[in-house]
């Protein structure tokens, strides 16, 4: 079976594409302007594939990093692989965008010998999407695990940090920390390993790796097609990891109290 | 192309309605798919542009799908790809303009990005097949209330507008105050007919002479007075005549400001667009005042005033007609003039 893949990674700051053939090749293409997703994403994305040296019709699969980060990103990369898949006819991948960015900090903590990832994205208020890998140096190439108690989900950074330390001192783990929850969270998490005493088990990814990108997502993406793990293009969905503001007070029911000073004026 | 016809794919996700359609030649509608969220709105008692947003995700792939079953076509055949890219809600424009630009590249169809105020004076052209500019266009909708100078298919001249609230907001507001909630217009249309519209004073907003600008804050604002005053005494309100009376001092002064400027443009035609066009009185009235002057008066039937995305791959068509294209850089513009 041959793949041409595309992927696109909107959910940061820039956007991304990246096309990743069955040779495991990476043809990448991004934006060079801050939140123009919409604008640039079919553009980075024709690049890509010129770049593979294919055409669009030569695609197998179209891959959309799903979430967590900014809603706005979330949707344009989605529709866009949904809406692609729909009309070429070929099968879509949904990745998370944290495992991406666990899976493009990989080298970094095999070169730095941590054993834990943990891929924070900035969700405002000390609340961060985030999610927390161990990394496996026994077979012959690296790999990676989700850790249970520290699932994909949304955490405050001081609870996060607090289960970090708890695991990474019983077994003397380091742990690298990667995405843009660092530029936000850097001074708590600094501060609360220093408490623990545990200053030297600390590592911050660098900026080249830090940011949402669609290579390590095109990675992801192949093997999820060799797996078989693909979706229909109505089953790609986002993965927002909140409900909106409104939804959330029709759940808490505040929302009538709001709705009711709205209509006072 | 199908049996000699061009065919656009018109898509529209602006505010709550996720509509795409396939329409023949700028003028016949061989499907007109609009799937509206109304009901997920209305326990938050308006529009969310977040869940807008995220519905307008999960609907619009099987829009897509639906309209070109329904037309009978298939992807291939379509030969233009049309949608609203401002104004609105940018992250429900976004869902459009993402989903259109995929398609044309992916097809390697054209694309043409449309004003969405420029498509609701279009819908006109799928209601009438006759009708051609130059005409004066009025257009009222939950954000917008303009009168429009229409001298040929791609230009539209906004001659006048609302300096604050849309006269869709404004009933949108008063019916929320009155209890009737949302959405606001054919609600209070309905109460309306029930009710005496002389039954309360409440003032026409004409501002300087000359102007074709309308400002409907002020009357908002008497009109929640009035409502508080009546409450403070302890008095009963009557709904019906509140909806009445302040419906009237609306379309009153719109239905005169769009005459006048029709004469003094030496158009013999009024084009009307946009949800409040359905409005039964602003109907009435304007064709009394229209008649009067010995001006028609145009409208598109009900569901063709409301978004739709046939009226998009209408105005779509025109401009593609004229030599206009979009690139794939294509983006939303949340604020779009006129």
């Amino acid at each position: 079976m041959m793949f041409n893949i595309l992927v696109v990674e909107t959910t940061g700051k820039y956007d991304s594409a990246a096309v990743i053939t069955d040779d495991g090749r990476v043809f990448c293409a991004s934006s060079q302007t801050e939140m123009n997703h919409l604008r640039d994403i079919i553009t980075i994305s024709d690049e890509a594939i010129r770049k593979a040296g294919i055409t669009k019709k030569d695609l197998t699969h179209v891959a959309a990093s799903r979430g967590p980060g900014s809603f706005t990103g979330i949707r344009i990369g989605v529709t866009t692989a949904r809406t692609t898949g729909q009309m070429l006819g070929i099968p879509c991948i949904g990745i998370s965008s944290l495992e991406s960015l666990a899976e493009g900090a990989l080298d970094e903590a095999v070169a730095s010998g941590a054993l834990y990832i943990a891929p924070i994205i900035n969700a405002r208020r000390h609340q961060t999407y985030a999610g927390v890998w161990k990394a496996c140096f026994t077979s012959d190439y690296e790999q990676k695990t989700l850790i249970d108690e520290m699932e994909e989900r949304q955490y405050m950074i001081e609870e996060l940090t607090d289960k970090l330390i708890a695991a990474a001192s019983e077994d003397g783990g380091r742990v690298l920390f990667t995405g843009d929850g660092i530029d936000a969270y850097r001074d708590i998490i600094e501060e609360a390993f220093k408490a623990a005493g545990m200053e030297n088990q600390l590592l911050f990814a660098g900026e080249d790796i830090r940011y949402q990108d669609a290579e390590p997502a095109a990675r992801l993406a192949l093997r999820e097609a060799a797996a078989g793990r693909v979706l229909g293009y109505s089953e790609l969905l986002p993965e927002y990891m909140r409900l909106s503001e409104a939804e959330q007070r029709l759940r808490e029911g505040t929302l009538s109290d709001k709705i009711r000073k709205a209509g006072r004026i | 192309m199908k049996d000699g016809k061009h065919l656009t794919l018109g898509i529209e996700t602006s505010c709550d309605e996720t509509a795409v359609s396939v329409v023949a030649d700028g003028r016949e509608i061989l499907s007109n798919i609009i799937s509206t969220q109304i009901d997920i709105h209305t326990q938050f008692g308006g529009v969310v542009p977040e869940i807008a947003s995220r519905r307008h995700l999960e609907n619009i792939n099987g829009c897509i799908d639906r309209a070109l079953s329904e037309a009978g076509v298939s992807i291939d055949e379509i030969d233009l790809v049309g949608v609203t890219y401002g104004p609105g809600l940018v992250g429900a424009l976004l869902i459009g303009v993402a989903a259109a630009k995929s398609i044309a590249f992916a097809c390697d169809i054209p694309l043409v990005g449309v004003n969405h105020m420029h498509g609701h004076i279009a819908a006109n052209y799928l209601e009438h097949h006759d009708l051609e500019p130059p005409f004066m266009s009025l257009v009222v909708s939950g954000g917008h209330t303009n009168i429009v100078n229409v001298p040929d298919y791609n230009r539209c001249e906004k001659i006048g507008g609302t300096r604050d609230d849309a006269a869709g907001e404004a009933f949108d507001k008063v019916a929320r105050v009155i209890g009737l909630g949302y959405p606001g217009g054919p609600k209070v249309d309905k109460a309306a007919r029930e009710g005496d519209r002389d039954a309360i004073a409440f003032k026409r907003v004409w501002l300087e002479p000359g102007s074709y600008d309308f400002s409907f804050s002020g009357l908002k604002t008497q009109a929640l007075n009035y409502l508080n005053t009546e409450r403070q005494a302890g008095r009963e309100i009557n709904v019906n005549d509140v909806a009445a009376s302040f419906q009237e001092a609306v379309v009153e002064v719109i239905a005169e400001k769009a005459v006048c400027a029709a004469e003094e443009f030496g158009q013999k035609r009024i084009v009307m667009a946009g949800g409040v066009a359905s409005n039964t009185r602003l109907r009435e009235l304007i064709s009394q005042k229209a008649a009067a002057r010995g001006i028609d008066v145009l409208r598109p039937s009900p569901i063709l005033c409301t978004d739709n995305g046939a009226m998009i791959a209408s105005a779509a068509y025109y401009a593609y007609r004229a030599g206009e294209r979009s690139g794939y850089d294509l983006d939303a513009v949340p604020a779009l003039e006129f």
